[in-house]
């Protein structure tokens, strides 16, 4: 018995004290609470979001007063009235809906083929390279890039610079609509391709072979063979660049000049200019439907794509 | 396979497009701050590391970077521990109401960023817990999950459940049986989201500004504060730090995973 003691490595017993006062607190391991157990940390900080928005319903039904910049302490919905009644709220849905309409369809037609090649093509070496030139700008943050295009953009910018070298006048080319969508179109593209990409990569390539050798042409062969099988992911990367692009904020406010707002700046505004929470929340709220809306009929028009509950598709 | 010329040329044309379109600012901003100018000129004035040295002297700038670092260490510390059991109850395990458990955690996802930013500063401001910024690590931690709950959860799915089995008949304790054979099976998942959590809390810009205050401002908050003023090649230069940070990350995650992973159907 002594022996066996001395052979018995000391982590072994720390382990032994461990499971010991583990199975003192849950005995069997927890049994069948067990996933719920592990699920619970993230339900709790979830939670926290979940809180955070019973928050600005609160505050979206109460008024201010402006005489003494205080809330109501009665709820009231005058500020969705205000919301629905004013012609800047529609401007500014308006501006942020068509805005995240043009980004999506220019974002996935350019993420297609830029997924498409980096799927398809034979070269490991190109593959790695069109993978980092999507990484590095997705992992750089948007404050940083929209900085860059202040640089190339700016009137005293790289363009215009070189513009003036060949004798043509400044160009305005920021501080203005098509910047925004623009510099969206930029921001979006690593999360459209990296949406894309597995979805093509489930087209096996005999199928197109298939097609081909029965004479389509490319475009045919597109048009009716990879287009509808990775539809799934076109649907998945168009709501995923459309919700983001419809709530963007730093791309308005930077490379908008404060001319361009979206909704998010408007509702910044409301929040830290104007100090009107209420107003601002009921804002936030008209926001949170308005997408919900747009991805919905996304759905019910074209199915829901990869998005059918993501986190553990099988 | 033979493909058309044409399709080739159109769809590397596309490619080649974007890859400039995805690679410019990052390159300017990198030749920006090796101006030797005192603004931000084409052709520039010269090769110099004179911004480099200028920003040593910054401390405002330097405080910024190590309250950014701060947050996203705070935010892996949350968010990894709290996500990896979460992707390992999911992909292991039948839970009840398992649908609208995932609507509930991917709400992250799908409330957008003003709002979880608005609603957090909100329910901070009530706890009095403003103007930390270890609420500011939790907020990414939250807006983010979703991703460490998903790297997790793709790999604990490869995971044989035998293996637990068979740990578990020779003797081995759920904790041994956790911390020896689940936990070294999920790890890929782990590091690959731990990256992605640090990375996307570094850079969180927008859910940082509205937590902040003016005591403490995080680099990109700094960096937007500035340029909104004037453009000096000391915030590029600063900037480069996050093309680094960038840089780093994508090696290591393609040293220990592989980027292609991304590119696998799931």
């Amino acid at each position: 018995m002594r022996r066996y003691k001395t052979s018995y490595p000391i982590s072994w017993r720390f382990m032994d004290v461990l499971e010991a006062a583990f199975a003192l607190v849950l005995p069997r391991g927890g049994g069948r609470l067990t996933p719920y157990l592990l699920l619970t940390p993230a339900v709790l900080l979830v939670g926290t979001l979940a809180v955070g928005l019973l928050y600005i319903g609160d505050s979206s039904l109460r008024v201010l007063d402006r005489s003494t910049f205080l809330f109501s302490d009665y709820w009231t919905l005058e500020n969705y009235q205000r919301a629905f009644s004013e012609s800047f709220t529609a401007t500014i849905i308006w501006r942020s809906l068509a805005g995240a309409v043009i980004v999506t369809a220019v974002t996935l037609l350019l993420a297609f083929p830029y997924a498409y090649v980096m799927v398809r093509t034979s070269s490991a070496l190109l593959r790695k390279f069109l993978l980092v030139a999507l990484f590095l700008p997705f992992f750089i943050g948007q404050v940083v890039r929209a900085y860059g295009w202040l640089i190339i953009l700016g009137n005293q910018g790289i363009v215009n610079d070189a513009l003036a070298l060949v004798g043509v006048e400044p160009l305005r080319l920021l501080f203005n609509y098509p910047a925004v969508l623009f510099g969206l179109v930029q921001y979006m593209l690593p999360f459209g391709v990296l949406m894309l990409a597995p979805a093509l990569t489930a087209i096996p390539e005999d199928i197109e072979a298939a097609a081909t050798s029965l004479g389509a042409n490319w475009v045919r062969a597109l048009f009716h063979v990879v287009l509808p099988m990775a539809r799934p992911g076109l649907i998945g990367a168009g709501v995923v660049v459309l919700t983001l692009s419809l709530t963007d904020f730093a791309m308005p406010a930077i490379l908008g000049g404060g001319s361009q707002d979206f909704v998010a700046n408007a509702i910044y505004d409301q929040f830290f200019r104007t100090s009107d929470q209420g107003f601002g929340a009921s804002l936030t709220l008209i926001l949170i439907a308005v997408g919900s809306m747009t991805v919905g009929l996304v759905f019910a028009v074209f199915g829901a794509g990869t998005l059918a509950l993501g986190a553990n598709r099988k | 396979m033979n493909r058309s010329p044409t399709q080739t040329i159109v769809f590397w044309s596309v490619a080649i497009l974007c890859v400039v379109a995805l690679s410019a600012p990052t390159l300017v901003v990198l030749g920006a701050s090796f101006t030797a100018g005192n603004i931000i000129d084409f052709p520039p004035d010269g090769f110099s590391l004179k911004w480099y040295v200028a920003i040593l002297g910054e401390r405002d700038l330097q405080q910024a970077f190590l309250r950014s670092v701060i947050v996203a260490c705070i935010c892996v510390a949350v968010s990894v521990p709290t996500g990896t059991l979460a992707g390992i109850a999911l992909s292991k395990y039948q839970v009840k109401w398992a649908g609208a458990l995932q609507i509930y955690l991917l709400l992250p996802f799908t409330v957008p960023l003003i709002g979880s930013g608005i609603g957090l500063m909100l329910l901070f401001g009530e706890l009095r817990i403003l103007g930390s910024l270890w609420p500011i690590g939790i907020a990414t931690a939250v807006i983010n999950l979703p991703f460490m709950i998903w790297a997790v959860s793709s790999s604990a799915a490869s995971l044989d459940p035998d293996l637990e089995l068979a740990a578990q008949s020779c003797g081995a304790g759920p904790l041994q049986t956790f911390f020896n054979v689940t936990l070294p099976a999920v790890t890929p998942g782990v590091i690959t989201g731990a990256l992605l959590m640090f990375i996307l809390s570094l850079n969180e810009f927008l859910v940082s500004l509205l937590l902040v205050d003016a005591r403490i401002v995080t680099l990109p908050v700094q960096i937007y504060n500035s340029i909104r003023a004037i453009i000096t090649p000391d915030l590029a230069a600063v900037s480069v730090v996050f093309i680094a940070v960038a840089a780093l990350a994508i090696i290591i995650l393609d040293r220990i995973v592989g980027l292609e992973v991304f590119l696998k159907s799931k």
